[in-house]
């Protein structure tokens, strides 16, 4: 299934500046983990060090913000995701 | 009442639609807290000040240093060393002699928060860290008191709306911190989201409009792009949730 995840400017740099990658899953889990195998230096940006989403990371999925212990929500075809994280500058 | 002087002030923003003299006349009598005196606080101190609002409460703890100048457009040259507070009071009452300006010299924490907020129709977040933003958020629930959140980073910048009860809250979206770091940013992006910002508390008191709930706006301005992300409240959310008991 191919879905597609924006990614926000500032994680660009990881993705070779690619505003959004076309993935390959049948979970929001393994749409990530095929982010991620397409651009590894992207893991220490969106996995901790046990391999856990960080909790400042989130992907939203059709209305909702999907966080580590919901990656196994299924998404369908043609979907979109956009990887989101938390800022708090002002 | 409106005055004949306020009248000629305020007479294009009394032309639109939704506004009008009895909208004018509610933001005459609002009173907005600004947490924040830096970046997203001044684009916002200085548009509601404009528009008429009351009452602006603006707090902060910090001076003015040479690095707050690429983007904290109420302080400039002169005021490096100052309270920021001080210096946004005082461009603040130049700038619109019918406001009241309450300047706050403090760190927002827990202890005070509720004094901070307490009596204010609407709370302007325009915080530079999370555990700030997130006690607010909490303070703004149990004060039933409109929450208006924008945060920035770089050419990114971010803003929801939260009516106590009713939307989705910061927590809501939130979970975690983002390590506490130097972040980026440019003044044109604190700009953009703090007018945003002010648009939000206008619409609100004047009750005109369709505010920013239930939804983030998400300004992408390297993109050039505004992307609008629903937002849902959960129902386990710890500060809003039904854990914490409907308000």
């Amino acid at each position: 299934m191919s879905v597609k995840i924006n990614i926000p400017s500032y994680l660009m740099p990881y993705t070779d500046d690619a505003e959004a990658v076309e993935t390959d899953g049948s979970t929001v889990g393994q749409c990530i983990d095929n982010l991620i195998k397409q651009f590894p230096g992207l893991k220490k940006m969106v996995f901790d060090k046990k391999g856990n989403l960080l909790d400042y990371v989130s992907i939203y999925a059709d209305g909702d913000f999907v966080y580590g212990d919901g990656l196994t929500r299924p998404v369908k075809d043609g979907d979109e995701l956009h990887l989101f994280y938390v800022i708090g500058g002002g | 009442m409106i005055t004949q002087d306020e009248l000629e002030r305020y007479d294009r923003q009394i032309m639109i639609r939704g506004i009008g003299k009895a909208g004018q006349e509610k933001l005459k009598q609002a009173k907005v807290v600004i947490a924040g005196g830096g970046g997203l606080g001044s684009p916002s101190s200085i548009y509601l000040a404009a528009a008429g609002v009351g009452t602006i409460r603006i707090v902060d703890h910090d001076v003015v240093e040479l690095s707050n100048l690429n983007r904290q457009i109420l302080h400039w040259d002169k005021d490096i060393g100052r309270n920021k507070v001080e210096s946004a009071a005082e461009k603040l009452s130049q700038l619109n002699r019918n406001v009241r300006i309450e300047p706050v010299e403090a760190t927002i924490d827990e202890n005070n928060v509720s004094v901070i907020v307490a009596g204010f129709d609407v709370i302007v977040d325009a915080m530079d860290n999370l555990p700030t933003r997130f006690l607010l958020n909490r303070a703004a629930i149990e004060h039933n008191i409109p929450f208006v959140h924008g945060a920035v980073f770089g050419l990114e910048g971010r803003v929801m709306t939260i009516i106590p009860g009713k939307t989705a809250c910061l927590r809501c979206l939130y979970r975690g911190f983002t390590p506490q770091a130097k972040f980026p940013v440019i003044g044109v992006t604190p700009a953009v989201i703090g007018c945003i910002q002010a648009t939000e508390v206008i619409k609100y008191i004047t009750g005109t409009g369709k505010l920013l709930t239930n939804r983030m706006l998400v300004y992408d301005g390297l993109k050039m792009k505004i992307t609008e992300l629903s937002a849902k409240r959960n129902p386990d959310c710890e500060d809003c949730g039904k854990s914490r008991g409907e308000r």
